[in-house]
This record gives C-alpha cells, structure tokens and sequence, in this order.
C-alpha cells in the first residue's frame, strides 16, 4: 500500500497520469457514448430524408436504441472461423480500436484541462498513429482466411493509403501560417490572427473533408463493404465484440476526422467574442469553449451523414482516380501557391513573423494583410488548381464531362483490344 | 546522454521491447507474424527516438515505416501467398550456428571493451536544457530548416531516386496492350 502511494506521488506519475486521469476518463466516456450515438442519428438522418421514422420503438423516439445494441453484441455469440488466424484475428480488431483512441490524446477539446495533451508534434502523431489503423484492416481480413474479407480488405487499406497522402498534404497548407504542429498551437494561432484558417485555405479545407470521407470509409466511398460483390468487406468473418470493436474504430475515427477539421479550419474551441462572454480560465469559459467545439465538431459530421444519402457512390477505379490525380495534384499546387502568397505578402509587408513565448507566429499586421491572404487564396489558389486539374485530366472521362459526351462506342478492331484487358 | 530516473526506466523497457521483437521476426515461421514483429520492432524504436527528444523522427518513423512499408509489406505477402511454406517443416537456421555464437560472442565483448576503454571516443552527449522535456521542444523547425539547407542536396538526390524507382516499376507493370489501349 506504502509502496502505491510512493509511485502515486512521483512527480512524473502525477504530471502524466493523476493530473490526466479525469480527463483521460471523461473523454473517453463521452467519446465512446458518442460513437454509439452516432449510429443513432445515422439512422434518424438518413430516415429523415428517406421520409421515414427510424428506430422509435427502444425508449421515447428510439432514444436507448444504442444501448439494446450494445447489449445485444456484447452478449452474442463470438464466432472464430474454424481455418482461421486465431492470434492474428484477435489482434486485429484491437489495433483499429486502439489506433483511434489514442489519438484522442492530442485533440485538443478545450482550454486548459479539457486538452488531455498537447505534443510538439499533434498534427504528425495523429495522422502516424491513425496511419496504424489500415494494419488493422488488413490484417483482420487476411487472418479471416475467406475471399471476401481478404479482398475487401485489400480494397480498403489501398483507399485508405492512396487517401492518407492527400489528407497530410492538404494539411501542410495551414501549418504554413500556423507555423506549428501542435493542435492547441494551431487554435491559438487562428486566435492571434483573428481568422479562420478555412478563409485563407478552402482548397485545403475542402481535400481534408473528401479526404476525411474516404479516409473513414464512408459514402461516398464506402468500398470496402460492397454486398454485391464482397458482402461486408474486411468484417465479414466478425462477429458479435469483435465486429463491435471495428465499429467503435469507425465511428470515432468520423469524430476524429471531424474534430481535426474543426481545430485547423474552424479554429477549435475559438470563437469571436467567446472572451467577452466569460472571463478566460474560469470554468464558465471552459465549458463554453468546450461547447463551441462540440458545436463545429458535429456540424461536421452531421455533413458527413448527409452526403452518405446525397451523393452517388464511385466505382472503384474512380475512386482511385479522384485520390490520386484530383486530391494530391489539387494538395500539392495548394502548397506551393500557399507559399508563394505568403512570400509575395512579406514583402509587401502585410504578414510578419513575430516571435512569441510559444514560438513563432504569422501575424498579419493591419485588416489589408487578413483581407490579401483571404483574396489571394480565393482568386489565385483556386484558379491555380482548377487550371493545374483541368490540365491533368483532360482525357479522363469519368469527371470530364465534355470527354464524356464525345465518347463513342469503340469499332471492331478496338472492341478486341478491350475484350483482351 | 545521461540518462535520469524514469528516463532509465522507460529505456530499459523499450530496448528490451525492441530486441525481443526484433529477435521475434527473425524466428517467426509465418510472413504475417514476421510482420507483426517488424511493426513491433519499429514502434520501439520510435519511443526509443521519444527518449532523445527527436519527436519529428519519431512521428515520422511511425507514419511511413509502420503506416507506409509494413503495410507494403503485408499487400505483398498475401498476393503471393506464401501460407504454404509455414506447414513445411523446414529448418528455419543453417547448421553453422556454433559459429554464430562465437562470432555473437566476440562481437559482444569487443564492444563492452570499446565501450569502456574509449568511452571518451564517442561525441559529447548535449544534453537538452532544463524544462524541455516537459514543454515543447523545437526539434520539428531544426529538422525542416536543415532539410531545407544543409540537407537539401542529399534529400533531393534521395527523393529523385524514388521517383525513379515510381516511374521504373509503372513502366515494368504496364502491358503493351494497356498501353495501345489506354493511349
């Protein structure tokens, strides 16, 4: 017992675990309450705008609907398949839901101790660790040992890495003026500057949320589960905890990807006038904050929800074609346009590096600089990339409609040449 | 660099982590296992790069060694199926394991002798200020302004290389057909 409160009160268990532990709890609570949630309103919108109820029969207006779920998975059978991977297909599931959990160690929630921490690296460390999930994947569709897991999930850890790349890429741009890798050093940048960073990036913005789409396996790009063709995907073998642990990975993944959209776009848990509202480091101030991010995080998902019923899903090859030469091109010019605007406003001395206790900041120093950064990014960025895909996808005829409408049916000596591929 | 409390702790655990897995994949029968292992092995390392205080490195090793090339590595060994081979019983060592050992041995001893006769030979550890290592530290802006300076040259030649490599093996993959077709 002595020996417990000695580590107890070591001063690194203290600063890293009993000061953290709260919030560790709380987040993790609320987040997988969320998750589970999720699914509720998932069916609600989507009844909604089907013109339907969608679960009303647990607890008023289907409300506990989450809860029977759970209970009914944890308390189902759990099925290994006989010629399985045992090891593997155990190990599997953990490492998706263990990959998106520990990401929310760096989201920053709030001010002060609503963050759980804040890394050098949070942007790095949240797409290396999310990075980890696609072994998940993979691997619990190999040690399934079934043809359909094996190519549902070839298919979707290929989407998820080829998707990866535009979702760092697209980030890259507002790290620029941020100058920063640090989540709760971005949100106070966009404080300091007073302006979203979703004004002076929405080419990147916009990359992040398709990107965010694909990276979570949601419709649109829903691919890796396909009942036509590869029934449920990487899970299909999954049942009962196990299938519930891929679940719980889905879900808070679209929360993650939200909540880092909302931090580097949407500027966190800033908003104009919040510090009038409520004296900063009070608990009024926290609970706001935490509240406008709550906010913006799920304006964001509920965005997520709605395209699943709006859009049309891509073919795979489509899908494929959109990652790799729409998002990254659109990424890569977005970058180098970013960079030379920001150039071309140092000197004309609209922005200026100032150095602060927490490093250093672009701050633009009068409205003309924030006015110039906002219309350099609608007027030249945007152009520039329309211009830069426009050029690479000239002969595509999936996205390009004047193509597609030249597009005729091949003659006899091609028709042999397709048949053969 | 000198290593302080709980510092030595977490060391001891990683570098044990780390060789255990690394001893790991080069017994395991099973490719995926083998994997497994290397992905273990490469997480270590990573914390093992946390304790210097090369955070950068750290994310950076996680993001495309473990996200990118293990998972490389597992595409390739399902497309090429080399489940079979795990039933073989083959012998997964040579018979020279003798010497191995003795070389193992003698490798092990000249570098405890090294290690204490020329302790002074290695470069002075530079140790990170005070309050660092709690706090946030600058080692993310040191890595990109030398990437963009000092570095540039190898890291260019470095990633002309890749490209390379990219374009060789679209062109190896590539049919004639497909590209009578698609052209």
């Amino acid at each position: 017992m002595e020996l417990f409160w000695t580590i107890w009160n070591h001063p690194i268990v203290s600063e890293y675990v009993v000061r953290r532990l709260p919030t560790i709890v709380i987040v993790l609570f609320v987040i997988l309450t969320v998750a589970a949630y999720l699914v509720y309103a998932e069916r609600k919108v989507s009844a909604f705008i089907q013109a339907r109820l969608g679960p009303m029969r647990v607890g008023p207006y289907g409300l506990l609907q989450p809860l029977a779920d759970a209970l009914k998975l944890l308390s189902k059978e759990d099925i290994i398949p006989a010629r399985a991977e045992r090891s593997i297909f155990v190990i599997a599931p953990m490492i998706s839901v263990v990959a998106s959990l520990v990401v929310l160690a760096v989201i920053p929630f709030g001010p002060g101790r609503a963050t759980i921490t804040d890394v050098n690296i949070g942007v790095l460390f949240i797409l290396a660790v999310s990075s980890v999930g696609v072994l998940g994947i993979i691997l619990g569709g190999w040690a399934s040992n079934s043809k359909y897991p094996l190519l549902g999930a070839l298919r979707s850890s290929a989407q998820m890495v080829s998707y990866e790349v535009a979702i760092a890429l697209a980030l890259v741009g507002p790290l620029m003026f941020a100058k920063t890798l640090s989540m709760v050093g971005l949100i106070e940048a966009q404080m300091t500057d007073g302006v979203w960073y979703v004004l002076y990036q929405p080419v990147a913005f916009l990359i992040f949320l398709v990107g965010g789409l694909a990276e979570t396996n949601r419709a649109p790009f829903d691919l890796p589960e396909a009942e036509s063709e590869i029934v449920a995907g990487y899970h299909t073998e999954y049942s009962g905890f196990r299938w519930a642990l891929y679940f719980v990975a889905e879900y808070t993944n679209i929360v993650i990807s939200a909540a880092i959209a909302a931090t580097v776009f949407l500027g966190g848990w800033h908003f104009p006038g919040l510090t009038r509202l409520a004296e900063p480091g009070t608990g009024l101030y926290a609970l706001l904050a935490v509240l406008i991010f709550a906010v913006k995080v799920f304006a964001i998902v509920y965005c997520f929800i709605w395209f699943r019923w709006t859009f049309p899903r891509y073919r795979y090859d489509q899908l494929m074609s959109l990652g790799w030469k729409w998002l990254i091109p659109a990424a890569l010019a977005n970058i180098l346009v970013t960079g030379a605007v920001l150039v071309l406003a140092q000197h004309l001395g609209l922005v200026e590096t100032v150095r602060t206790e927490a490093g250093e900041r672009l701050v633009s120093l009068w409205p003309w600089g924030k006015l110039f950064l906002i219309a350099a990014s609608l007027l030249i960025g945007v152009p520039i990339v329309w211009i830069l895909l426009a050029v690479i996808n000239r002969r595509s005829a999936d996205f390009n409609l004047r193509v597609q409408r030249q597009i005729r049916l091949p003659e006899r000596g091609e028709e042999e040449i397709f048949a053969e591929v | 660099m000198e290593l302080k409390g709980a510092q030595v702790l977490f060391y001891y655990a990683l570098a044990f982590f780390v060789l255990i897995m690394a001893v790991s994949l080069i017994r395991a029968r099973s490719a995926v296992h083998a994997a497994l292992y290397l992905m273990g092995t490469l997480i270590g390392t990573a914390g093992l790069f946390l304790l210097l205080h090369a955070e950068f490195v750290a994310g950076a090793q996680i993001l495309i060694y473990v996200g990118g090339v293990v998972v490389l590595f597992i595409f390739v060994i399902m497309l090429v199926n080399v489940r079979e081979e795990i039933t073989e019983t083959t012998r997964l060592f040579t018979r020279q394991e003798a010497v191995a050992w003795v070389l193992v041995g003698a490798m092990t001893v000249a570098t405890i002798i090294a290690l204490r006769r020329e302790a002074n030979l290695l470069p002075p550890a530079v140790a990170p200020p005070e309050g660092t290592a709690l706090a946030l530290s600058e080692d993310t802006q040191r890595v990109g302004s030398a990437l963009y300076t000092r570095a540039a040259l190898p890291f260019e030649i470095a990633s002309l290389l890749l490209l390379v490599a990219i374009v060789g093996s679209v062109i190896l993959a590539r049919t004639r057909r497909q590209e009578e077709t698609f052209d």
